[in-house]
């Protein structure tokens, strides 16, 4: 069986909605606390609707631009592993595409190459829904997180920052350098992707329009895929 | 700043009934909920073994996940730490069940509680982000949906060689985009991973090794860097 077949299949799109039921059922249980408190602290009805009214306007422009990006999954994968990966299961797409990649070489596979099977597919199944329980596990310390960040942090903010950079250039830093390395198309894909990524964000801070910030990785994302394209031919 | 008609900096709020009636119940349902989810991670791989007998050679199914974990690895320490004074406790256990923080999440919680008037941190900002980090996952789940079936759609019309495009070159994108976006955050650490992971990569290093020597290479770097030349005027924000 052809591993598209089943990666779109109706158990995958289930297994989403498994998902999904447990993070809007978690979600709103915190929702209505926190309105309840809010509330009794004196807070009218019409405030509590401005803010819930605030925070959907507010996410509209991020949540557009994660659909724009999540289309990159679904032609990688299928729709059924989108779903069930960013409906909610803790990764973002690049992320997901990164975590897929290592698993597929894990295998012996690349991913997104005629020579992907249903064995690859597997590996990224196993590998992309256990490797995510470690941020679980982490969000189950949240009763310890203050005296933990005094610990690491040193209380220096920007030292958090630092790693957190480091380690997304050094993660991405490989995979970056095996596709320079495989030279043509691939290596025009990078630089591309890699020059529309800086350049729109060094615009939307030029021009002082953060929300094109949310546009960026998107537009660089599809920018280099098609540059790559246009000169394989 | 917008504040919306709302005064909420100045709202006071019952430090006990903040404690017994949110951050208990947050605490108790946040951790039956993330076990849940934990557990529910499984499912897909079993569903998978149990419908078509298809699981990955074990010693396969190692080196991937030693290589997704070296990836992710600094993430599971770092980003809770990072973000939590944002989030607070229950933004913190909604955001690592449904994921998208950093894009998502996090801008979110930050944007309302600014345009509010309330300071990350107070007890008005847990309740603020409380409120913005759920709203945003209704709206992500509901456009998620929208957009898998309706991708679906489109793929299945686009021209070949679109379908080409995304098959070949979608990945040396991704992988440029999001490190010319870093790189930009961060010049002084971006040559370090490519030199480090093509000695590695010439050195015929398996995968997890090469990702460990440039992730934890890097950090090493960017230590050394930071504590030297930088000051805390021009050190990157996160």
């Amino acid at each position: 069986m052809d591993w598209r077949q089943i990666a779109n299949a109706p158990w995958i799109w289930l297994c989403g909605l498994i998902l999904v039921a447990v993070a809007l059922y978690q979600c709103t249980y915190f929702a209505l606390r926190a309105i309840r408190l809010l509330k009794a602290s004196g807070v009218p009805d019409d405030a509590v609707k401005k803010i819930i009214r605030a925070s959907v306007i507010t996410g509209f422009g991020p949540v557009m631009a994660l659909i724009f990006v999540m289309f990159a999954l679904v032609a990688a994968i299928s729709p059924g592993f989108a779903w069930l990966r960013e409906g909610a299961a803790v990764g973002a797409v690049t992320t997901e595409l990164i975590q897929a990649t290592n698993a597929a070489a894990g295998v012996g596979q690349t991913f997104g190459t005629p020579g992907f099977n249903e064995i690859g597919f597997a590996a990224v199944v196993w590998v992309t829904n256990i490797v995510c329980i470690g941020w679980l596990i982490a969000a189950l310390f949240s009763r310890h997180l203050q005296p933990l960040r005094e610990k690491i942090g040193g209380g220096d903010a920007r030292w958090l920052a630092v790693i957190t950079i480091c380690a997304t250039l050094g993660a991405f830093g490989y995979w970056t350098t095996t596709h320079l390395l495989r030279r043509g198309p691939f290596a025009v894909s990078v630089i591309v992707a890699m020059g529309l990524s800086a350049g729109l964000y060094s615009a939307a801070d030029y021009f002082k329009r953060p929300g094109l910030k949310e546009w960026a990785l998107g537009l660089a994302l599809f920018g280099g895929m098609i540059a790559g394209k246009l000169y394989a031919g | 700043m917008r504040t919306m008609g709302l005064n909420l900096r100045q709202l006071k709020i019952d430090p006990d009934a903040f404690a017994k009636e949110y951050v208990a119940p947050v605490h108790r349902m946040g951790r039956i909920t993330v076990g849940l989810h934990l557990v529910a991670m499984f499912i897909p791989p079993v569903a998978l073994y149990l419908i078509y007998g298809l699981v990955p050679p074990w010693d396969g199914f190692i080196k991937g996940m030693l290589a997704a974990v070296a990836f992710a690895g600094p993430f599971f320490i770092i980003e809770p730490i990072a973000y939590y004074p944002v989030l607070g406790i229950s933004g913190t256990y909604m955001s690592f069940t449904a994921g998208n923080i950093s894009n998502l999440r996090l801008p979110c919680a930050l944007v309302a509680q600014s345009a509010l008037g309330v300071e990350e941190g107070s007890k008005q900002g847990e309740l603020v982000a409380t409120i913005a980090v759920a709203a945003s996952i209704w709206l992500s789940i509901t456009a998620v949906f929208i957009g898998a079936v309706a991708g679906g759609f489109l793929i299945e019309r686009a021209p070949p060689w679109l379908i080409d495009a995304f098959r070949r070159f979608l990945l040396p994108a991704v992988f440029g985009a999001v490190f010319g976006q870093f790189a930009l955050r961060g010049i002084a650490f971006a040559p370090f991973p490519l030199i480090l992971s093509y000695f590695a990569i010439q050195a015929r290093q398996p995968v997890w090794v090469v990702i460990s020597l440039s992730v934890f290479g890097t950090i090493i770097v960017g230590r050394i860097i930071y504590k030297s030349f930088m000051t805390r005027k021009e050190a990157p924000q996160s």
